[in-house]
């Protein structure tokens, strides 16, 4: 059966307001993430918002906007000549192009809702907006951006739909009534809880868009990914909180001596820059890193898991003591040193095996005596002329520098070579200048040395026992061959500008932790997660479904040979006697109230003079026909129903004093009966 | 745009079948791409419909719908329905509209609280008579997304019946009562001045009609029981046989008749006549009062076409009575 209802053509101006206000409060939101992306033009991004903001505005006030067809036609008009010079002479990029065609278009339509094929073209726009913004963003702030505007979609869908309804304005308690916030947290709830799955499980056939959390304008990468690594860059680095690993460790790290993460050696000094020259000598597999299972096992080792954020080059923080290593994904090769560097991009998960011994760099490669300065080699002379005993050299370069010189993350400036302005002008620097000048000063007195990169330290983890190494933690230090033993660890830098190698924790910084454990998440297992995760995450499963298996059969055999058959018995038993108490105690919990039990008493002393009683007989006719039964007991059996009726069915509990009286009442049926 | 009240249970919408395109345009860019930021879009896009089929179901079949109507109804003209809406659901049932072809557009359900019951009383028009067996009405929504719409039937307390709009027009001549055929006694019992027999008092008999000298002769009380007050009895009669099938001019024809007849048979009734109704299988006795009236616009409400082939013939009448084709 079928009935035509009121056809629709233009929007009332009530609808069009409504439309107005439910779309608005979305639009402002949609392309946030833009200003941060870069995704376009701030001033284009302002002007957009305090349009929205001004639809909004008099929407509320209940005077929507409604732009005349002229007036969008010479809007669209003047906006395609300006999109011709945007993308012909400006050259702004496409996604910028694309986002002001957007928002120009998101806020001409909102102007000009005429019919509710146009609002929901409206949504369409601000749709494509949220995809822009989405996409483009790569902070850890988008996982807030995807919440808002899944409970702002939620809301904003809900009453577009219950719109579509209407031919005329709805009254104002419609649209806020829906969604009710119970439903909306629900639904924004419910939707989390399913689209994590689904964002795991859905197919990879590429590898992540954008995978590095460190930004092209970070000073970080300057630093840290070329090769041709400038001293002065090296304290903006230390200046970032950019996470760059997390590590665990099977047994507990011993945080003072496994802290130190090698990942560069230098052995290059040219123009006041330190080189690492990956493709010196021969590339070949890490042979000296084939996994060894066993290392585990060995007391003093253990195996460190890292999840690195991998940037510039790919080269790995690896503890001294790495006799093995194995990567997750990609290809590691082993370079000169004791290096290792992976082809991944993103972020890499690799274990290394570690033996605890005495820390001793890898390699031969010393600084040629030729690249230092000769500024500094006068200088190490002139500080050490007395001494011969490289061990007495490195203590006298050492407390000079602990003693004389400042440590900053913002050294003056250098004019010249910068460990020459370090050492003779500034005496101001951050680790790098120190471990650089002693490593210059101990090759300018023959003591084979080289500098070392890689980090120090690190903070726990807000939620496991994993330690979070961040740019603050980027450490210099000096490998030395003092006494002909291998390359021993030196540290020259003052104690203020030797990272900790354990934060104390307060409360904030345990949540800022936690903000750094999400940011380390969103990076790697959102922002970088792969087809190789998907593998990865599918064997964990599997793995974990074998070792479950695997300790079922295990306890199951174990059940076997505890279980005879009299503790079985016994047991069964229990069980049983168990399952009993707790039927009891329910039937006691479920006991009658006194008014109904004293009323199926009085049944029962019918029934027994009668035959049994069906259970249709009403109260009253239990009472009559026990008064005819029981002529004596007439009154007390009429007090016992009307008493029972009172609480069963009118919910009037007897005072104590009814109670009384009732028993009393009981007792005297019962002769009676 | 047209919109119907739906024979269905669930359908997608327009806005569905373009939200399910966009969900494999974001599929496509995702995995070309390999951005996780449209990967995040298109799961919680999926996720979205799995949420919104879960609430919509919950949503519409946790209320239950029950209407009667309030007086009479007469085609075309106002009625009152009584709706009564009870959420059976733990949360709130929102975003509900009730369709009912009586009503001119969708009426908006102020969200329903958990457990509770609530009655409105609306004004409806139905566009013709009949009887309704089935309520043609129900609970609509498109909540939570408007990806799809979910209809859930009302139920009616009683079936409805819509009786004809009575029309003016020519009221039959009846017959004198010395006409051909005479008037005739009345059959039935009544307050009239003519006897229609003594019997034996009864309790209740009125004391006035004691008939004394039969009493005093028979020892006992005798009372007159006298005949009804009756003009002469008019039958409204309709044919109501087709060729079958019936075209729609023959049927607006008919329905033209039927509301004729329901004019005329309330003139004659309302100036105390005894009016009838007979059509081929149909008859109403013919009674005078409000009941009658209530039963010959019931028969009217009722009365469908018929092939001429399978047609009944019409009633057979008693001498004196005349029967009126409606035409």
């Amino acid at each position: 059966m079928v009935r035509f209802l009121k056809g629709r053509r233009e929007l009332p101006e009530g609808l069009r307001r409504a439309y107005l206000l439910v779309l608005a409060p979305a639009a402002i939101v949609a392309p946030l993430p833009l200003f941060w992306t870069d995704g376009a033009n701030r001033l284009a991004l302002v002007a957009y918002e305090i349009g929205i903001a001004l639809l909004w505005w008099r929407a509320r006030v209940g005077r929507p906007v409604r732009l005349s067809d002229a007036a969008q036609n010479v809007l669209g008009l003047a906006y395609i000549g300006w999109l011709g010079l945007e993308t012909a002479t400006l050259r702004l990029g496409l996604l910028r192009s694309v986002s002001h065609l957007l928002l120009f278009t998101a806020m001409a339509k909102l102007a000009s809702l005429k019919r509710p094929s146009e609002a929901r073209l409206a949504l369409l726009i601000l749709f494509l907006l949220t995809l822009a913004s989405a996409s483009s963003s790569t902070h850890v702030s988008s996982l807030a951006y995807f919440v808002v505007m899944g409970w702002l979609a939620f809301r904003t869908l809900s009453r577009v739909a219950v719109l579509a309804d209407f031919d005329q304005a709805p009254p104002e308690r419609v649209l806020a009534s829906v969604p009710t916030s119970g439903v909306s947290v629900v639904a924004v709830a419910g939707g989390v809880v399913c689209a994590v799955p689904l964002f795991f499980a859905l197919p990879r056939l590429h590898g992540p868009f954008v995978v590095a959390p460190f930004r092209v304008d970070d000073a970080f990468s300057k630093a840290m990914t070329a090769d041709r690594v400038d001293l002065e860059s090296f304290g903006a680095a230390k200046r970032s909180d950019r996470v760059i690993l997390r590590l665990s460790a099977r047994p507990t790290l011993p945080a003072a001596d496994g802290l130190r993460l090698r990942e560069a050696v230098f052995t290059e000094y040219q123009d006041g820059s330190w080189l690492r020259d990956p493709w010196r000598g021969s590339r070949r597999e890490p042979s000296a890193f084939r996994g060894d299972a066993a290392v585990a096992s060995r007391p003093g080792s253990w195996v460190v898991a890292a999840d690195l954020n991998v940037f510039g080059q790919g080269f790995l923080f690896l503890p001294y003591g790495t006799t093995a290593i194995r990567v997750e994904k990609g290809r590691a090769s082993e370079l000169p040193e004791g290096v290792m560097q992976v082809s991944s991009r993103g972020t890499v998960h690799y274990e290394a095996d570690v033996l605890r011994e005495p820390a001793r760099g890898k390699g031969r490669a010393v600084i040629l005596r030729a690249d230092v300065p000769p500024e500094v080699q006068k200088y190490a002379i002139e500080l050490t002329s007395d001494l011969s005993d490289p061990t007495l050299i490195y203590r006298r370069i050492e407390s000079h520098l602990l003693k004389d010189f400042v440590y900053t993350l913002e050294p003056p400036r250098a004019k010249g070579d910068p460990i020459t302005h370090f050492l003779l002008r500034s005496k101001a620097g951050h680790c790098e200048y120190f471990a650089s000048a002693a490593a210059m000063m101990l090759t300018a007195r023959g003591i084979p040395a080289r500098l070392v990169t890689g980090s120090y330290g690190g903070e726990e983890g807000f939620l496991s026992d994993s330690i979070v190494v961040r740019g603050e933690n980027l450490h210099a230090w000096v490998e030395a061959d003092l006494d002909g033993t291998g390359f021993q660890v030196l540290d020259p830098t003052p104690p203020a500008g030797v990272p900790p190698a354990m934060r104390a924790f307060s409360l904030m910084s345990r949540l800022v932790a936690f903000g750094r454990e999400i940011e380390f998440f969103y990076d790697r297992r959102i922002l970088g997660f792969d087809a190789g995760d998907q593998i990865g995450a599918v064997e964990s499963l599997r793995e974990s479904v074998g070792d479950a298996t695997g300790a079922l059969a295990a306890w199951r055999q174990t059940a076997k040979d505890f279980l005879s058959p009299r503790t079985t018995t016994t047991l069964l038993l229990a069980a049983a006697a168990g399952m009993l108490a707790l039927l009891l105690a329910r039937r006691i919990g479920a006991r009658p109230s006194p008014a109904t039990q004293a009323y199926l008493i009085l049944r029962r002393l019918l029934g027994r003079r009668r035959g049994i009683l069906p259970q249709s007989m009403p109260p009253a006719e239990v009472a009559r026909l026990f008064g005819r039964e029981v002529p004596p007991g007439a009154r007390d059996a009429a007090e016992v129903v009307e008493i029972y009726t009172a609480s069963a069915f009118g919910g009037m509990e007897p005072t104590p004093e009814r109670l009384r009286q009732l028993k009393e009442r009981i007792a005297r049926l019962r002769k009676l009966a | 745009m047209t919109r119907l009240i739906p024979d269905w249970e669930i359908r997608i919408t327009n806005f569905g079948l373009g939200y399910i395109l966009l969900c494999l345009v974001v599929a496509i860019a995702a995995t070309n791409t390999g951005n996780n930021g449209l990967y995040l879009v298109l799961a919680a896009m999926l996720a979205a419909m799995v949420v919104s089929g879960m609430l919509s179901r919950r949503n519409v079949r946790s209320v239950r719908c029950q209407i009667e109507t309030v007086g009479e109804v007469v085609a075309t003209r106002p009625a009152w329905l009584k709706l009564r809406f009870e959420n059976q659901l733990s949360g709130t049932a929102q975003a509900l509209f009730f369709l009912h072809e009586a009503l001119p557009g969708p009426l908006w359900i102020d969200p329903l609280k958990p457990g509770e019951t609530r009655e409105l009383i609306v004004e409806g028009t139905f566009p013709r008579r009949g009887v309704h067996q089935t309520a043609d009405a129900g609970l609509l929504s498109r909540f939570p997304l408007g990806l799809f719409r979910k209809y859930r039937k009302a139920a009616l307390a009683r079936e409805i019946v819509v009786y004809p709009l009575p029309l003016a027009s020519g009221v039959p001549e009846v017959p004198t009562d010395e006409a051909p055929g005479g008037r005739p006694h009345s059959l039935a019992r009544g307050g009239g001045s003519d006897i229609r027999t003594l019997r034996d008092f009864s309790p209740g008999d009125d004391p006035r009609d004691l008939h004394w000298k039969q009493s005093a002769r028979m020892r006992r009380l005798i009372v007159r029981e006298r005949e009804a007050e009756r003009d002469r009895v008019l039958f409204l009669a309709i044919d109501n046989a087709f060729t079958w099938p019936p075209d729609a001019a023959a049927l607006e024809r008919f329905e033209q008749t039927i509301a004729r007849c329901a004019g005329q048979a309330l003139l004659l009734l309302s100036r105390g006549g005894e009016v009838g109704l007979h059509a081929r299988g149909v008859k109403v006795a013919a009674r005078s009062g409000r009941a009658q009236r209530l039963r010959i616009l019931d028969a009217l409400a009722r009365l469908e076409p018929v092939p001429k082939e399978s047609a009944e013939d019409f009633p057979a009448m008693r001498r004196g009575d005349v029967r009126w084709f409606v035409s």
